[in-house]
């Protein structure tokens, strides 16, 4: 796929709308309303599913802005390269991240698609050797701007780790730990609502309304997991990451997290790091395959699974890797 | 004697000798405690606790001196605790790295096992030379400064085990460090930490060097912190070297009750300890 970055400067209008009030902005208004035009454009766009298919009219190309912000990535990297001390972990990767899709990154172990996920919102800099260089920005903003405060940064962007990392606090603190540090809840009853709702969206209310009080590290594996999704998109982030958020569960629990994983992608960018090749064939709509610290191969899933360019890429997938 | 035969006989032997060892340390263990009950429990009286230390010759208790020892233990960890505990969470949290750290490490080591009557003539000289004389506080600072040592180091460990994830988590919310320590890193080493503080006051309840050069002792009730202040272990070390039969008998009942007290707060240290660790499995 082609990852030349779109550089049409940000306007309100281009933002990633709501699911559903994709067709009322004031942008589709303006060129037509609800005219013939846009809605042959909407039909014209929906089923490709894919980012790019933008025609040569205005009303098209509008409607492209409204139906599909995908045009906008939500991360565009360029040129990104990590150093551990001496040793380079990543190698010039330049990629984009659209909104409402999953980026799956695929590699072997070591290959450094964790450390790039951790570029993404800078939770490199927790490591004192490590070093970072080129250009990472998040809707047109460059993260490494010396102005810019991190922790506001990290607050857009939610992060689901390896192994479920539940607070030592009631399921309920759990999920309202970021709505609070940001100042997000007016009063108790806002809070109970963003705690709901998070939880609601993370599958796992319904399992866990009765003992909001009791302590998150009492549930199971896959139920921790689930609030930890629940307690990163409390804040409402534009991205989630997540960095194997299925190696610790057994095969029910990961199914739950797939399942949600789509229900998310309506809202959000995701970007995944999995060793399992077949969960990146169900969850994501593109894949990037990194080896050695080097990006080897980026496009939709379904090419790269059925059809990779390059060698090296079906030499993993197909398991005849070492 | 083939090679199976020598290395169980050098097995035996290893046994044997550690075996020794664990004896001779636990004996006397037991021969302080045994010598502490037998001579200690014959004092032991609700006067003990109710009564004034006497002049030599006439009956009295320990009133002054226990209070003086919990006044100026409660001072000590209250002035050294925070400092050393925020040191500690220094070391633990924002300075791992740095160089600095390693220079803090050395130098606290090295004042944790400074002997404790150097502490005791430094802030003679600090507090008690510029005063004038002696008195309960410059005892407490005293104090405060062997406990602190004690603190940062429990501390960091403490925080050390917290798991990385946890923190991280944190971190990747977008909280600052400052909000990570109080939110998430300090609960989850709650029950490490204040153990961590127990064995601080263990350690200080029982110092003597460093009192005898700062709040000295006192006959009389006094709660002035300005004015010298009876506290146990100087008692002790007065009383047991006098030729006075009651004043020796006082001695023997306040190490005795220094010394139980001293075992009931390491041995709620160690359970607060085993509780802590069984939950981060």
């Amino acid at each position: 796929m082609n990852e030349t970055p779109d550089t049409r400067p940000l306007d309100s209008a281009v933002v990633p709308p709501r699911p559903g009030e994709a067709r009322q902005t004031g942008r589709e208004a303006s060129v037509g309303g609800h005219g013939a035009a846009s809605e042959r454009a909407a039909r014209l766009l929906k089923p490709s599913g894919r980012r790019g298919t933008s025609g040569t009219t205005p009303e098209s190309r509008a409607a492209t802005a409204d139906q599909r912000p995908a045009v906008t990535p939500v991360f565009h990297c360029k040129d990104v390269s990590v150093f551990y001390g001496a040793k380079q972990a990543l190698r010039g990767i330049s990629l984009d991240v659209a909104p409402r899709q999953v980026l799956a990154m695929i590699g072997p172990s070591g290959c450094g698609k964790s450390t790039f996920l951790r570029c993404l919102n800078r939770m490199n800099d927790t490591i004192p050797s490590a070093r970072t260089t080129g250009t990472i920005t998040l809707d047109g903003q460059d993260i490494f701007a010396p102005e810019l405060d991190v922790a506001q940064l990290r607050a857009r962007i939610g992060m689901v780790f390896q192994k479920p990392n539940p607070f030592p606090k009631s399921i309920y603190d759990n999920v309202a730990y970021g709505p609070r540090i940001h100042g997000m809840a007016r009063s108790r009853s806002q809070l109970d609502d963003i705690v709901c709702s998070s939880l609601t969206r993370a599958g796992l209310w319904n399992e866990v309304k009765d003992r909001l009080s009791s302590p998150g590290t009492g549930l199971s594996g896959g139920q921790q997991q689930r609030m930890c999704i629940a307690r990163a998109i409390a804040v409402q982030p534009e991205v989630i990451l997540m960095d194997e958020p299925c190696s610790a569960l057994d095969p029910v629990a990961t199914a739950r997290v797939e399942d949600l994983i789509d229900e998310l992608r309506e809202q959000y960018a995701i970007v995944i790091v999995t060793h399992s090749m077949q969960q990146a064939a169900r969850v994501s709509q593109r894949t990037a395959y990194f080896h050695l610290g080097d990006l080897i191969e980026i496009g939709d899933t379904d090419r790269v699974f059925t059809n990779p360019r390059h060698r090296l890429t079906e030499d993993y997938i197909t398991g005849r890797f070492g | 004697m083939n090679r199976r035969a020598i290395r169980r006989a050098i097995n035996v032997l290893a046994l044997c000798l550690s075996g020794v060892a664990t004896a001779i340390g636990l004996f006397f263990l037991g021969a302080i405690l045994w010598t502490l009950l037998k001579n200690g429990l014959a004092g032991m009286s609700l006067k003990l606790f109710t009564e004034m230390t006497p002049p030599p010759g006439s009956a009295g208790g320990l009133l002054n001196a226990i209070y003086g020892s919990v006044v100026m233990t409660l001072i000590g960890i209250l002035i050294g605790g925070p400092i050393g505990m925020l040191a500690g969470t220094y070391l633990a949290e924002y300075g791992r790295t740095a160089r600095i750290s390693t220079v803090i490490r050395f130098v606290n080591d090295v004042l944790l096992s400074a002997p404790s009557i150097i502490i005791g003539l430094f802030v003679y000289e600090l507090l008690v030379v510029r005063m004038g004389h002696f008195s309960a506080i410059a005892g407490a600072v005293a104090l405060a400064i062997i406990a602190m040592p004690v603190t940062v180091r429990t501390t960091e460990d403490m925080l050390n085990l917290v798991p990385q994830g946890m923190k991280d988590a944190s971190t990747a919310m977008g909280a600052y460090t400052w909000r990570t320590v109080t939110s998430v890193i300090y609960p989850a080493a709650r029950s490490g930490i204040v153990t961590g503080l127990l064995l601080a006051v263990a350690r200080i309840s029982g110092e003597t060097a460093p009192l005898l050069f700062t709040a000295l002792n006192n006959q009389f009730w006094s709660s002035d912190l300005g004015a010298p202040m009876a506290n146990l272990p100087v008692v002790i070390f007065q009383f047991a070297l006098s030729p006075y039969p009651n004043w020796q008998q006082l001695a023997w009942s306040g190490a005795l009750l220094i010394t139980v007290s001293i075992l009931i707060l390491s041995i709620a240290a160690r359970l607060a300890v085993s509780s802590f660790t069984q939950g981060r499995r």
